[in-house]
């Protein structure tokens, strides 16, 4: 690990100062669970780290009826998983940290730090992406709230500027007659990164058939976690059935773009989406009919 | 470039003096000579090198050491009592819970935490929380009931 200065400011106004003073040769550091990574490998070598671990105002996850759930940059996945009024609003966010990393790595690493790094194999983003999530982000002298898809622009690669925060993940109440699934598939030991993770939410009409709204998000499987759109648009306005889910799986399978690594091939991949897309809208669709 | 840091490890308070890129790990085991937790893969998969911050398990080949500055480090070798060795030593004596002892250390630390969160855990929950440290000999089915057996399952 090349050497670096270590900055400890305790407002977000301060981190966004000295992020700007070192104009992209710092780095924030929150949990170091993807920096204290790259870094040691020497992927990274910034001069400056600036950690941001003691700003209060981006700490927490709170709730209310407008906004939804509010979730701070440097909640620990561990957090998220253990928050009562996380798993009281949105109990899907327990169920999918329980299989995030390890528990070494759920202690450490923050939601913030998570979606900041760009790290395309990972499982909240497909999850915030689900469910319309914004993200708040500060710099120097602007504040913006972005739709957490305007956030991945390429592998590793943020539309965060170098002197940004991303401080929240804002999460907005889910409509009535909603239901989401979840499911990461990994193709080594469970504790693996996922080689793929694909999440639907629909969101039913009045008469609890036709599906209103329909989110599939698939991630691993593409430079950036992406909504497969086309398949989305196979189920939206319809009435559920297994042929639309055929469909619409075969779609998706199709939108994405994964490259073969060591958790499976281009085309083995594709089939696990086709599953993945297939088995998670049937469970959506059960629990929005059961809301 | 460096910095002083106050932590407290094993219930001792110890002021050091730390390069900004020493791990928890280089610090423990070269400047404390505490060399139970030991360097595995280097990325927070294998759990060799686990120790407990605040109560809490990290990987500390890859946790700052100047991060760890006013924290409470507790490593292997502060978890006997004295002469008297932690519940979960005596059973990882008992059940033969190790053979080469490279990831005992991590194992030890990590089952004293879920234990401390949770005094009643299932074996699915001790099966959950552990599958983050791996052990290359293969002792699982011994480490479990080695845990089982200190939580009083």
């Amino acid at each position: 690990m090349r050497d670096f200065e270590y900055l400890e400011p305790t407002t977000i106004a301060e981190a966004c100062a000295l992020l700007k003073h070192y104009g992209g040769e710092a780095r924030a550091y929150a949990g170091g669970a993807y920096l204290g990574i790259v870094m040691r490998q020497g992927l990274l070598a910034p001069k400056a780290l600036v950690n941001i671990k003691k700003i209060d105002a981006l700490k927490g996850i709170r709730h209310d009826v407008k906004d939804g759930l509010v979730i701070g940059a440097l909640t620990t996945h561990r957090e998220l998983e253990t928050s009562k009024i996380a798993r009281e609003k949105f109990p899907i966010f327990a169920h999918v940290e329980r299989e995030v990393a390890n528990i070494r790595v759920r202690n450490v690493g923050t939601i913030g730090g998570n979606l900041a790094s760009g790290e395309p194999l990972t499982d909240l983003a497909q999850v915030f992406m689900a469910l319309d999530a914004r993200v708040a982000v500060v710099g120097p002298a602007t504040s913006r709230l972005i739709p957490i898809e305007e956030l991945f622009l390429d592998f590793y690669h943020t539309s965060l500027a170098d002197d940004e925060i991303l401080t929240h993940v804002i999460v907005p109440p889910l409509p009535p007659r909603s239901g989401i699934e979840y499911i990461r598939f990994s193709s080594s030991s469970v504790v693996d990164k996922p080689c793929v993770g694909v999440c639907v939410r629909a969101t039913l009409s009045a008469d609890n058939e036709t599906c209103d709204e329909l989110r599939i998000s698939l991630g691993c499987v593409a430079p950036t976690p992406l909504r497969a759109r086309k398949a989305e648009a196979i189920l939206s306005g319809k009435d559920f059935s297994s042929e639309l889910v055929e469909q619409a799986s075969a779609s998706a399978a199709q939108e994405c773009s994964p490259t073969a690594d060591l958790r499976g091939s281009e085309r083995f991949k594709r089939g696990i989406v086709r599953v993945l897309v297939r088995r998670a809208a049937a469970r959506a669709y059960e629990r929005a009919r059961q809301h | 470039m460096k910095k002083q840091i106050r932590i407290r490890v094993n219930g001792l308070e110890r002021e050091l003096e730390v390069s900004m890129r020493a791990t928890l790990l280089d610090t423990v085991r070269d400047q404390l000579g505490l060399t139970a937790a030991k360097l595995g893969c280097e990325m927070q998969v294998c759990g060799a090198c686990t120790l407990l911050v605040d109560g809490k398990p990290v990987s500390a080949c890859s946790y700052l050491a100047v991060d760890a500055d006013g924290a409470e480090i507790l490593t292997t070798e502060g978890l006997a009592d004295g002469a008297k060795l932690h519940p979960l030593q005596e059973a990882f004596m008992e059940t033969g819970a190790l053979q080469c002892g490279y990831c005992t250390s991590g194992f030890l630390l990590t089952a004293k935490a879920m234990l401390d969160e949770n005094p009643h855990p299932t074996e699915e929950y001790i099966r959950e929380y552990l599958a983050g440290n791996f052990c290359r000999c293969g002792c699982y089915g011994e480490i479990l009931q080695a845990v089982k057996k200190a939580a009083g399952l």
